[in-house]
């Protein structure tokens, strides 16, 4: 069977696709029920989500921000007005032949407070565009394709709930140590849930949820049918929309 | 201190007279912390009356919403403007210039400010040999414009820019190649 996702292809694109120069790339569907790989189909990925060049500073700058958005640096140094102490002027003005101060604590002393010191709590959130997030997500999503890391499975039900199930199957098929489970739905089966559970390097992710940081730090990246179909809507309704300044003015934060 | 006293207590009175008028009409609902403390719901009968409406009716709704994505063009027939559809088959070239989403040709005016404002011409959506198609547009323009024609080109972002402003020209070029 052939399957094709063209319906939701011509929904989010004014009839303009599939473009004409880019070729759909074209990917075995494979099961979960056996842990010998069993090819049941081959399909269309859309080459403007799988197909794009690279690029790889912008996946950079995606990972660098989803390190940096929610990191709290606790680092604290005291200002000469904290530090214990120098409320005095240590001698009189004049008349000793010594140097002139006003405190014990200013930062020219020893002991003395810190001028532009690390001030506790400091936050570094930042909010990436949007057009950016988006491309990393197309340019991560491409690179895994295109380096043999990305799997398509009709679903994520498997027989059993056993861990090791799922340990003879990755190891059968040769993806990667860490696997990325991605399912459209967040509520995942029971039996690939109690199954990787034990295991810290085989996630389950709704497709919500997929993030550069997450795709680039599994080894594998397994995404189901529905997840894909999902996945192609989304981003090219986001890369055909055109009312994408007047839908984003409520999450800008430098304007009111 | 007492007139200001006075005064206000005047004008309070007034205030008064015409707040009562107020009253009737406003009727400003709080909100209280618990259930418990609020009103309870009433029978029907106290409410205005309402009739359900047939869920077919969205659709006169729906057709006021602008859409989201640029509908397809009409196959057939001509554009009274300047603009052509992109045709069905791409040129037997080794590079490909795709249209915008709104089947545009991505040719831009940008202006780079040095000092003196500089006008850049830019060309996005490359596709295949970027340079082969960086020397084809270079020399049609310096034939066009007879003279030289300074251009950069990024490869990893795939963009060629132009410095002047030729984007008619290129915009040109661009359509009679068959982008």
């Amino acid at each position: 069977m052939i399957l094709s996702l063209y319906g939701a292809w011509q929904k989010n694109c004014g009839g303009a696709f599939p473009p004409k120069f880019k070729a759909p790339r074209q990917v075995w569907v494979s099961n979960m029920d056996t842990v010998e790989e069993e090819k049941l189909g081959l399909i269309d990925l859309h080459p403007e989500v799988f197909a794009e060049r690279p690029r790889v500073d912008i996946i950079h700058e995606n990972v660098r921000w989803q390190q940096l958005y929610r990191h709290v640096s606790y680092a604290n140094t005291k200002m000469r007005y904290e530090v214990r102490g120098g409320g005095k002027k240590p001698r009189q003005q004049k008349g000793s032949g010594r140097s002139r101060h006003g405190s014990i604590r200013s930062p020219i002393w020893r002991g003395g407070g810190i001028v532009h010191g690390p001030r506790s709590p400091t936050p570094y959130f930042y909010m990436l565009g949007f057009n950016t997030r988006l491309n990393g997500l197309r340019s991560t999503l491409s690179a895994k394709l295109a380096q043999d890391d990305l799997h398509i499975v009709d679903s994520l039900d498997i027989p059993t709930d056993d861990p090791s199930y799922l340990e003879k199957l990755v190891e059968e098929r040769g993806w990667g140590p860490a696997v990325l489970f991605v399912d459209d739905n967040d509520i995942m089966p029971l039996n690939i849930t109690a199954a990787s559970d034990s295991h810290g390097h085989y996630n389950l992710m709704p497709v919500y949820g997929l993030n550069v940081y997450s795709m680039l730090k599994h080894h594998t990246l397994v995404l189901t049918l529905a997840a894909v179909e999902r996945l192609e809507e989304r981003l090219l309704f986001h890369l055909n929309r055109n009312d994408a300044a007047s839908a984003g003015q409520k999450y800008r934060l430098d304007s009111v | 201190m007492a007139s200001v006293a006075a005064r206000s207590f005047v004008f309070r009175q007034q205030m008064n007279t015409r707040r009562f008028d107020f009253a009737s009409c406003l009727n400003i609902k709080s909100f209280y912390s618990s259930y418990s403390a609020n009103p309870k719901e009433k029978s029907p009968e106290n409410y205005t009356q309402y009739h359900e409406v047939s869920s077919d009716n969205w659709k006169f709704v729906e057709r006021l919403k602008p859409p989201t994505v640029v509908p397809s063009f009409p196959k057939n027939g001509s554009c009274f403007s300047d603009w052509t559809p992109p045709p069905d088959t791409p040129p037997n070239l080794p590079y490909f210039v795709k249209r915008t989403k709104n089947f545009m040709v991505p040719v831009y005016l940008n202006f780079e400010a040095v000092r003196n404002q500089r006008k850049i011409t830019m060309v996005k959506h490359i596709e295949g040999d970027i340079w082969a198609l960086e020397k084809a547009i270079k020399s049609h323009l310096e034939e066009v414009t007879k003279r030289q024609v300074v251009s950069q080109v990024h490869e990893v972002a795939m963009y060629i820019k132009f410095r002047g402003d030729y984007v008619l020209h290129v915009k040109k070029w661009l359509l009679n190649a068959g982008f």
